[in-house]
């Protein structure tokens, strides 16, 4: 792998993405909106949960609206690095090809947008992060920011996968709208998931790990380590697929 | 397009396709498609729409597998595609340092070796105003200038156009064609796939593409 062509292509796809001017505004406009919505229909009600990655059986006693907030701000950077991830592998298609007709590396291809996403994931992720005190003050913060950050690489992966599998862009999105609303959407709110039937399909999915980080680091003292880890692990093996179904579709046949 | 090379049986060659044969399910596109081009020859394939002239060159390049038969090329390969290829939110000079960054010309910075070739590129096809443009604000005939020049940037021993001037006004047909008698006077040799042959002089050989193979036109 040829760095300097990692480093072009990186630069290449953040000026195209600089140029996307409207879906750049909405990226941070997503989660400013979600974050404004739980503000106004939550209360500041206490409600107790179980953490499903904290071993005790303690129940966790947090506000309503805070539980809320740390939950929205994981959809919202999940859905939207999803899309993001999503949207780098599967335009230019063809000019992609030419590309690696002309000599470019498919690893070194995907390498450069993998890193444009990372940028994508860190400014989304730093901005969720920067935006959750105006609402309540997590207890460890600097974790939660690190939970938004793997919710970025986990559902990053998950779309760079999604591109590489499916061609078309309605069968990518109802492919991320799927599992995306579903679980980062949905089954990860601990409120949900406390009192699920059948936890252990909950425990799979990918936002699982991302999910207890943030909201371990948020409302308990708790270890973050396995969640931590959990979440590389997920995001990587992710990763890997990803470059290797799009290495295969990129292929030249000699 | 060093990944593409291989070595041509006959020494002479710079290109040797052998019995190809292509199909798409049940529909035979075509069989038997044998073809030979010499240092500084162009040859042009023309043919009925479906004929498999685009689905040949994407064989000859690398892009399709074939069914059956051998392609084998030696040097540096030039692939011009008919269907825009380009960075169409990067501008014109972004598009030339992508291209020159995949064919080992240098990276993307101001004085790489291969912004001296853009700048030619760009002066003799009557388009150095458009060097900062982004692509998707230039004319049809502009971008398909863009999406030539990038083929010869690294200046292929063999260049395969698909449809090249398919949006190009009468002058830069002709500015087209005089380039590639210049790359012909260097002993670089040219395979052009149009569905139209206005004027047989520039070529050495025309071949028409059939269900049954290459047939002289």
């Amino acid at each position: 792998m040829r760095l300097r062509n990692v480093r072009t292509g990186w630069l290449m796809t953040l000026r195209e993405l600089g140029r996307s001017r409207i879906a750049l505004i909405l990226c941070f406009v997503v989660p400013s909106v979600f974050y404004a919505v739980v503000f106004l229909i939550t209360t500041q009600r206490a409600i107790a949960f179980k953490l499903a990655s904290v071993s005790e059986e303690a129940l966790v006693s947090v506000s309503q609206r805070n539980e809320g907030l740390v939950f929205i701000g994981l959809a919202a950077v999940g859905v939207l690095t999803s899309f993001l991830a999503l949207h780098l592998t599967q335009k230019h298609p063809e000019v992609n090809r030419r590309l690696i007709l002309c000599g470019y590396g498919t690893t070194e291809l995907l390498a450069s947008k993998f890193l444009a996403l990372v940028v994508m994931i860190a400014l989304i992720g730093c901005y969720v992060g920067a935006i959750t005190p105006l609402f309540f003050r997590p207890r460890r913060f600097l974790l939660v920011l690190a939970g938004f950050m793997a919710a970025g690489y986990v559902y990053g992966s998950y779309g760079l996968l999604v591109g590489a599998l499916v061609k078309r862009e309605l069968e990518g999105i109802l492919f991320i709208v799927l599992l995306a609303n579903i679980d980062i959407g949905w089954l990860q709110n601990p409120i949900y998931y406390a009192e699920a039937q059948n936890k252990a399909l909950i425990r799979h999915l990918p936002a699982y790990f991302p999910s207890q980080l943030s909201m371990v680091a948020a409302f308990t003292d708790k270890s973050v380590l396995n969640p931590a880890l959990g979440s590389l692990v997920y995001g990587t093996v992710l990763l890997a697929a990803a470059l290797v179904i799009y290495s295969r579709r990129m292929k030249l046949w000699k | 397009m060093d990944g593409l090379a291989a070595v041509t049986k006959e020494p002479g060659n710079v290109l040797e396709v052998r019995g190809a044969a292509k199909s798409f399910g049940r529909r035979t596109v075509f069989r038997g498609v044998s073809l030979d081009l010499g240092p500084g020859e162009v040859v042009g394939i023309t043919g009925e729409n479906g004929a498999g002239k685009t689905t040949l060159l994407r064989i000859v390049v690398g892009l399709l597998p074939p069914d059956e038969g051998s392609v084998a090329v030696r040097g540096r390969l030039g692939y011009c595609p008919q269907d825009m290829a380009v960075f169409d939110t990067l501008t014109v000079r972004e598009n030339f340092a992508f291209f020159a960054a995949a064919y080992g010309l240098g990276g993307s910075g101001r004085g790489g070796p291969w912004a001296g070739e853009m700048a030619r590129l760009l002066a003799y096809f009557h388009f150095p105003q458009y060097e900062a443009a982004v692509v998707s604000t230039l004319s049809g005939g502009t971008r398909q200038k863009l999406n030539f020049c990038l083929s010869v940037l690294h200046g292929p021993d063999l260049l395969i156009l698909d449809e090249p001037y398919s949006g190009f006004d009468w002058e830069t047909y002709l500015h087209f064609w005089d380039f590639a008698a210049g790359f012909k006077k260097r002993g670089r040799s040219i395979l052009v796939v149009s569905h139209f042959v206005y004027d047989r002089t520039p070529f050495d050989r025309v071949y028409k593409l059939g269900r049954g193979g290459l047939a002289c036109a």
